[in-house]
């Protein structure tokens, strides 16, 4: 209750005089006040509410002093702002300590993950969202007609199937003996072009079936939306080509929503996406180092990986901010 | 005698409901000539918009469907062309101009890479001369610093100078007839006669037969050659403005005419609103749709529709017109 | 709400959904009252059995009955999606609400900080924070899913009051002076029931699919059982070739998940007619 309406009063004294700053300064502060709640919340869950570790680090029939040392070992003793304060520092430096299961450096361990888990979405990701922005676009152009009836239905029965079962049915089906039998059930060794596919392939198309309903859905009701708007029906009475106003108006009306679902799935997909794929396939990624680091109640990695996606997700959202302005001239000169 | 340029005959138009198709238009015909100004009255959602749209061939709905005896533009059919072929006449031979330039033009494309690309699709190739058509049709509706305008974006600019961008795309080439869509009811009077002096200087200047859709009836008597009464998707009268003003035939032009305020007036004159409310499209009466609220209708404007009758260069739709 | 319900009378996509929960629902009371679905954890048989006139679907490892499993399982789920919907709900149209009418003023950017805040933290990573400071309770998945799905409910709540306070109803209402609170709830939040409502399936589907992946992580559904956990322990036996309880909880978790997405989307279409004829 104190913190909550210290918190408001900050608020009020900050938020006054903060109306007055320019748009993009006002964005920033609100970046870094996000930044600074993500890792709080986070900080608040997995250090303070986490759980005490002091009794698995020591012994049987312990002494008071040696209780004392672990837990001074542990940073327990310290004041809750200052343990906030250091696993800020931790975040600016990127020093995470070391993982408690493995006993590896947090920030060596993700900087070898990351790279294979962008490795493995990447390539989801954008087959995702391209499709399902042609099938979108597709639908539209149909609109009413069979093709439009027979994507929206997919996408709804693609909506409707958990990324479990999509993940575990293409493994049946393209990986073990009781399908085709062409890909590797788990692993992850890759050392050129054609291991890459060799292993990228099932993740990816689970991927993209997973995300493909959402995608197609979303990109359908922004493409027609935009294609009822007023000046597509008017530049139809200057003689405007179908081609024209789909590929260049409807498509440049649409790219601030385009875009903002692009820079938010990226986080949510690099993250997520990698926790249940990487796990499922046994890829040494992000996502793998995740998911142990979630089930054997691995600190210091979890903290590493909610603080900097945390970063991630605020950061996106700024830069969301400024990139309309890149891209809407209404934003841009207003 | 003036050569008629665009000639409409028997225009239907309806649109499907989940209990049947619903009439909007419904036997519309008429004729405008080179160089005139022709005006088409009515209250709000009486069909004067769609009239234009569906001239155009252009309509905002799925499930609308247009039949005719024929949309005559310089002696060719709209209505027997195929897609491309409308495509090619549409900004070219005949034009639009929306009632609402905030919205009808596209708010992320700056003016300039809107009208070059009218131009564009109409014949002209290179970039250069594309342009230059463009700032002189800028120039044309009255801009003095055309590559100013040219550079911006549509919500950059006033009302009023949106809409003179509007009616610069809508002429830059050229067209034979100009369609007029409320052009100034979206702002504000001083703005209204200077969007009027442009239409025409431009009907002067290319000859130019403009069709223009108003519900003001004084726009219509300072700049019209020939009025038209719509009333619930029919023509009901067409003449022209000073026999219209002085000596209206139609009961429902006597009772339009009769809501215009007159500021001479020593006294306060009597409201001579129509009584009775515009029947809503589902549910048109049978017979003469103006007959429930019309005071000479007799039994049989009831149930038998009247059909338009000339006289005189006047065409009246009643069957006891005012005499 | 009426017109609603006859709007989706008349379409079929959207009464085939609503049977589909219809009949889900059903079995889930059944399971409640105890009457369906109560030896989900008796061992009736040998691993892995085939379909049998006793084992209609077969048994799992342990032998226990995979329909008895199944059948239980639609319990959980809307124990899961009903409460989780509820209260997110509640949480996000009030929140929404007080947000989308004090449009730019403390109040608002405070709980659009909060929703950013919460959008910021990757779910799955969230739910198992909370599991760890709520030291495996229960009920820890629920609160989860609550605490981060009101976000976008509160989002489209928002515009919507937003769009409302501009009409001449609620100008009306402020104009006579009543205050704040009455207008927000007796006035404008009626007039978004349906998108609420619309809303509501969306975020019951999103419920049961997070069960699912949460569960497979082992931060679900902790007493009882759940297609995710049957999903979970299918992820070992289809390797070795015994579908039953993958084709059991797939079969039923895409059938509940068809009848809400059809439900939804036909309430949304009615919806949209609604609004572009008023």
């Amino acid at each position: 209750m104190v913190v909550i309406s210290c918190a408001l009063l900050i608020w009020k004294i900050v938020y006054k005089p903060m109306n007055k700053l320019p748009y993009f300064v006002r964005r920033l502060l609100f970046g870094t006040a996000l930044v600074l709640g993500v890792t709080f919340i986070s900080f608040l869950l997995m250090v303070h509410f986490g759980p005490d570790k002091t009794y698995e680090l020591i012994g049987k029939n312990p002494t008071e002093q040696q209780i004392a040392e672990v837990r001074h070992a542990l940073g327990y003793d310290r004041s809750f702002l200052l343990r906030y304060g250091s696993y800020l520092r931790e975040l600016v430096t990127l020093d995470f300590g070391l993982s408690d299961s493995s006993g590896e450096k947090v920030s060596s361990m993700l900087a070898r993950s990351l790279p294979i888990s962008l490795l493995l979405v990447v390539p989801g990701f954008v087959l995702g969202n391209g499709l399902g922005l042609i099938l979108g676009m597709l639908a539209v152009w149909y609109r009413g007609r069979w093709l439009d009836r027979l994507v929206t239905g997919a996408s709804v029965a693609g909506m409707s199937v958990s990324f479990l079962i999509i993940i575990i049915g293409l493994q049946v089906l393209l990986c073990t003996p009781h399908g085709l039998n062409l890909f590797p059930v788990r692993g992850w060794q890759v050392d050129g072009l054609a291991s890459y596919l060799f292993y990228v392939t099932v993740p990816t198309l689970a991927l993209v079936l997973v995300t493909l309903g959402y995608n197609t859905r979303y990109y359908r009701a922004i493409i027609a939306d935009e294609s009822e708007r007023e000046h597509i029906h008017a530049l139809k009475a200057y003689g405007a080509t179908p081609y024209e106003l789909m590929l260049k108006h409807v498509l440049k009306n649409s790219l601030v929503p385009i875009l903002t679902r692009l820079m938010f799935s990226v986080p949510l997909v690099l993250i997520s996406g990698s926790l249940l794929l990487e796990s499922y396939f046994g890829i040494p990624g992000i996502g793998q180092v995740t998911f142990d680091a979630i089930t054997s109640g691995d600190q210091p990695v979890l903290k590493a990986v909610i603080g900097l996606t945390g970063v991630l997700f605020a950061l996106a959202l700024t830069v969301n901010d400024f990139l309309y302005k890149v891209v809407d001239p209404r934003v841009a000169r207003s | 005698m003036n050569t008629a340029v665009l000639e409409v005959r028997d225009l239907n138009l309806s649109i499907d409901s989940s209990n049947g198709p619903h009439q909007l238009l419904d036997g519309v015909s008429f004729s405008i000539n080179a160089g005139e100004t022709t005006g088409l009255v009515g209250e709000s959602g009486c069909g004067k918009s769609m009239t234009a749209l569906a001239i155009l061939g252009v309509l905002p709905a799925t499930g609308m469907t247009i039949r005719s005896a024929g949309i005559m533009l310089n002696g060719e059919d709209l209505t027997a062309l195929n897609h491309a072929q409308r495509r090619r006449v549409l900004g070219q031979d005949i034009s639009m101009v929306f009632q609402q330039p905030a919205t009808a033009l596209d708010p992320v494309f700056t003016l300039g890479q809107q009208i070059a690309a009218t131009v564009h699709r109409h014949g002209i190739s290179g970039r250069k001369a594309c342009r230059q058509t463009m700032l002189e049709s800028l120039e044309l509706v009255g801009f003095s610093q055309p590559e100013k305008i040219a550079a911006a974006y549509p919500h950059e600019l006033s009302g009023g100078m949106r809409q003179l961008s509007m009616i610069a795309m809508a002429t830059v080439c050229k067209p034979a007839v100009l369609i007029a869509d409320e052009p100034t009811t979206a702002l504000d009077v001083s703005t209204q006669l200077m969007i009027l002096q442009q239409l025409k200087r431009l009907q002067t200047e290319y000859k130019t037969a403009i069709l223009l859709i108003s519900h003001d009836l004084n726009i219509i008597r300072q700049c019209c050659h020939t009025v038209l009464v719509m009333y619930c998707g029919r023509l009901l009268e067409s003449t022209d403005p000073e026999s219209l003003f002085s000596h209206p035939r139609h009961p429902y032009s006597a009772g339009l005419l009769g809501c215009i305020p007159k500021l001479s007036a020593t006294r306060p004159p009597p409201i001579n609103a129509i009584a009775g409310q515009v029947p809503a499209l589902t549910d048109l009466p049978p017979g003469c749709h103006f007959a429930p609220r019309c005071d000479r209708a007799i039994a049989q404007c009831r149930h038998t529709a009247p059909e338009p009758e000339s006289d005189n260069g006047r065409t009246v739709a009643c069957f006891r017109p005012m005499p | 709400m009426e017109s609603v319900w006859q709007r989706l009378r008349s379409d079929g996509y959207g009464m085939l959904g609503f049977y589909i929960i219809a009949v889900f629902a059903l079995a889930a009371l059944l399971v409640w009252s105890g009457l369906l679905g109560q030896s989900w954890a008796v061992v009736s048989g040998g691993r892995w059995e085939s379909i049998s006139s006793t084992h209609w679907f077969g048994t799992n490892l342990l032998g226990q009955d995979i329909l008895q499993r199944t059948l239980f399982s639609s319990a959980t789920a809307f124990e899961v999606g009903l409460s989780v919907t509820i209260l997110s709900t509640l949480l996000g149209t009030v929140l929404g609400a007080l947000a989308g009418w004090f449009r730019s003023s403390w109040l608002d950017e405070l709980i659009l900080w909060v929703k950013g805040v919460l959008d910021s933290i990757p779910f799955y990573l969230f739910a198992a924070a909370i599991a760890f400071a709520l030291q495996g309770n229960r009920w820890a998945m629920h609160l989860a899913m609550v605490i981060t799905f009101w976000t976008t409910t509160a989002r489209i709540i928002r515009g919507e009051v937003i769009r409302l306070k501009q009409r001449e109803f609620v100008e009306a209402a402020r104009a006579i002076g009543l205050p704040p609170r009455t207008i927000i709830f007796r006035h404008v939040l009626p007039n978004t029931s349906h998108i609420v409502l619309v809303q509501a399936t969306i975020v019951f589907v999103a419920a049961i699919k997070t069960e699912v992946i949460l569960s497979f992580l082992g931060l679900g559904i902790q007493n009882g059982v759940s297609w995710g956990l049957m999903l979970a322990e299918s992820s070992q036996e289809v390797l070795a070739g015994h579908f039953g309880n993958f084709a059991a909880a797939s079969i039923a978790l895409f059938l509940l998940l068809v009848g809400f997405n059809l439900l939804a989307d036909s309430l949304q279409d009615a919806m949209d007619k609604r609004r572009s004829v008023s």
